[in-house]
């Protein structure tokens, strides 16, 4: 990886949503390139060395898909996300996430597509061999799954454990309602209720009740981060 | 199974109507030829012994008592009237000559026709013969019997009323058996496209009803249904496409009005005032746009393309992970939420479908339940089907409210202000569709219990 870290390729054919997403990546700290069709993405993503590619999947010549598969046999690793519209989710798509790209389903919010990538950029990262990991006084023990905070145990329920250890690995990033729901509950869509809000908050009384400071954010709209204090 | 339906069907009683007029009319008609054939024979012998008669009492007229019995010797002798039976007696009835021995004991009338059977076999017959004959008495009180064996005559119209009856009972018989295999094979043709039908209804509109090449009018039924299933699967592939586009083309001008709005949301130059109320309208663009999101899956789910996506998953593993989820928002209300049941319930389906039902279905016994009250989930198999049911304790629903529940944007009038797009049980419904599985609605008395029966897992 030679300077790429920071550097996105969007391929997307409709010029508002292209520049909307270009100038929220921007705004994010990326490098943006855009390229509006399949053939364009092929030549530049061959050429250039991105840390994510983000590909819509109608384009007017290249199924997104396709063009992700020609990549991926030129050997280009770049970690992909696909963005689809819902009814063009299919199980090619879904399986995805398997394969450690990702996909976002339309409409998304800019902020989600920004948490999207930011977690997949963080893939081309080395993985943290670390068996515990703290955010300021809290620490959570990834082998005997227990958090504590200032060395006072917290009692956590497994599927309340996962979600603390999502938020904890995401730290100082925000996290979407549907990246929780994919990644502590294996839930390929949203449920439309404020279930996750409900289900956070619990978590939260849990990790941040009678606590110098707190640690889980609410970011309005989109989701939840977890940072300690400055 | 098919000789039930058979049995039961119309066009077999149909057909026994049919036979038992039929059948009546052809009896009418074979007894008609008995009577006339029996009053036929019996006319001609009856003649013959008139004329017997007639000529034997000529005799007794013209020479009395000595010329008849003179006569009667002769005919006795004459081998031409070896039929003939004499009798003639005084008044007392000793007999004064003839070829039976005595008067008949059984004859009591004096004059006219009788029938009796002959009290000795008779010299040309080896049994007791049937006799018809004509009696008379002369004015000095003898009395002269004239008759033939009729016994033969007997056995011939015997012959023709077995022949007749036979005839009426093969007729009932074989029309019956005949009836019988043509209905068969007429339920059979619509038994076939009652299957596809049903197949239809469980499964979506790909079937098509299978033609047995025979080309006659159950195949021109078979063909025409089929052309009305492919004219009616184009349609709703139409509408589907309709109702994407519209979907579609009305989600892309959101979505960038979306976008817009959050970027001014997150943007430094605005005051206090007017953040909140573009918040607002992204919240009311998010409803907007999760409808249409509703819409697509259920429409996407209705398609039936995810059936090649069925694996076997445990329904308790499922139902389990969603009390789970929803244990905050259960505890938030007060609301106890279990399950319970069996710890493996195999069902073949979608592992996020069956979620998503299930979790509607539960997000519903929680908002809709009495707060503080229980929720229920509970696994079973039931007459070898699969069954998860969600019980809650609340006030319920009326119960010809039911059925309309799971109609699109259908919400009760007590709901209509509590969160929810009414699209929530139409999701539900579809999935059940999809999985051939049958929802049914009880009265948990208080409260709502719904049912979703699975189809018997195969495998």
């Amino acid at each position: 990886m030679t300077g790429g870290h920071r550097r996105i390729l969007v391929v997307e054919d409709d010029p508002e949503t292209a520049g909307q997403v270009v100038e929220s990546l921007t705004t994010g700290g990326y490098q943006v390139d855009l390229a509006t069709t399949g053939n364009e993405a092929l030549s530049r993503g061959i050429a250039t060395d991105y840390a994510v590619i983000t590909i819509d999947r109608m384009l007017p010549d290249i199924d997104g898909i396709a063009v992700m598969r020609q990549l991926r046999d030129d050997g280009i690793a770049a970690p992909v996300l696909i963005i689809s519209a819902l009814g063009e989710v299919d199980d090619r798509v879904r399986g995805l996430r398997a394969g450690g790209d990702d996909y976002l389903v339309k409409p998304f919010s800019f902020v989600e597509l920004l948490a999207r990538v930011e977690a997949l950029g963080r893939r081309s990262d080395t993985v943290v061999k670390e068996t515990i990991l703290r955010v300021g006084d809290l620490a959570i023990d990834l082998v005997s799954r227990t958090a504590s905070r200032r060395g006072k145990d917290i009692s956590l329920l497994p599927r309340e454990f996962q979600l603390l250890e999502y938020l904890v690995r995401n730290e100082g990033r925000i996290v979407s309602r549907a990246m929780l729901l994919q990644h502590v509950w294996d839930l390929h869509f949203d449920p439309s209720t404020n279930i996750i809000d409900v289900y956070v908050g619990r978590v939260r009384r849990k990790v941040d009740g009678q606590q110098a400071y707190p640690l889980i954010h609410t970011v309005r709209g989109i989701g939840y981060s977890l940072r300690a204090p400055d | 199974m098919l000789l039930t339906k058979t049995l039961a069907s119309t066009t077999f009683r149909q057909a026994l109507i049919a036979i038992g007029v039929f059948g009546v009319i052809a009896s009418a008609i074979l007894s008609y030829v008995y009577l006339s054939t029996s009053s036929y024979v019996r006319s001609r012998s009856d003649r013959a012994i008139m004329t017997e008669y007639s000529s034997l009492q000529d005799a007794y007229q013209r020479s009395g008592r000595g010329g008849l019995i003179a006569l009667i010797q002769q005919r006795i002798a004459d081998k031409r009237f070896s039929d003939y039976v004499y009798i003639f007696a005084d008044s007392s009835s000793a007999a004064l000559g003839g070829n039976l021995k005595a008067w008949p004991s059984t004859v009591t009338t004096t004059r006219g026709w009788t029938e009796f059977r002959a009290s000795e076999p008779l010299p040309n017959a080896t049994n007791r013969a049937l006799l018809r004959a004509m009696l008379g008495t002369f004015p000095s009180g003898d009395r002269l019997l004239v008759g033939m064996d009729i016994s033969d005559l007997d056995g011939f119209t015997d012959r023709i009323k077995t022949a007749v009856i036979s005839c009426v009972a093969l007729i009932f018989v074989v029309a019956g058996v005949a009836s019988i295999l043509v209905t068969r094979r007429t339920v059979g043709r619509i038994e076939s496209i009652n299957a596809t039908s049903r197949a239809i209804m469980l499964s979506g509109l790909d079937k098509r009803i299978p033609l047995r090449g025979s080309n006659d009018e159950w195949d021109r039924v078979a063909e025409n249904l089929n052309l009305m299933l492919d004219r009616i699967e184009t349609l709703m592939g139409e509408v589907k496409q309709v109702s994407d586009n519209v979907a579609h083309d009305l989600r892309t001008p959101l979505t960038r009005m979306r976008g817009r709005l959050e970027k001014a949301y997150h943007g430094q130059r605005i005051g206090e005032d007017d953040q909140l109320l573009i918040g607002d309208t992204i919240a009311d663009l998010d409803a907007v746009l999760r409808i249409f999101s509703s819409i697509t899956r259920i429409a996407q789910i209705e398609t039936q393309a995810r059936k090649d996506a069925f694996r076997t998953v445990n329904l308790v593993e499922i139902a389990s992970e969603v009390v789970e989820l929803y244990d905050a928002a259960a505890e938030q209300d007060g609301t106890r939420l279990t399950v319970v049941g069996d710890r493996e319930v195999l069902v073949t389906g979608d592992r996020d479908l069956i979620f998503d039902a299930i979790a509607n279905l539960v997000d519903n016994a929680i908002k809709h339940g009495r707060a503080g009250g229980q929720v229920v989930v509970a696994n079973e198999i039931v007459e070898g089907r699969p069954v998860v049911s969600i019980a809650d304790d609340g006030p319920g629903i009326p119960a010809d409210e039911y059925e309309h529940v799971f109609k699109r944007f259908y919400r009760l009038e007590h709901s209509r202000y509590t969160p929810g797009n009414g699209l929530g049980l139409s999701l539900v419904a579809a999935v059940a569709r999809l999985h051939g599985a049958r929802i049914e609605m009880l009265d948990n008395s208080p409260g709502l219990k719904v049912k979703f029966w699975f189809l018997a897992s195969t495998s």
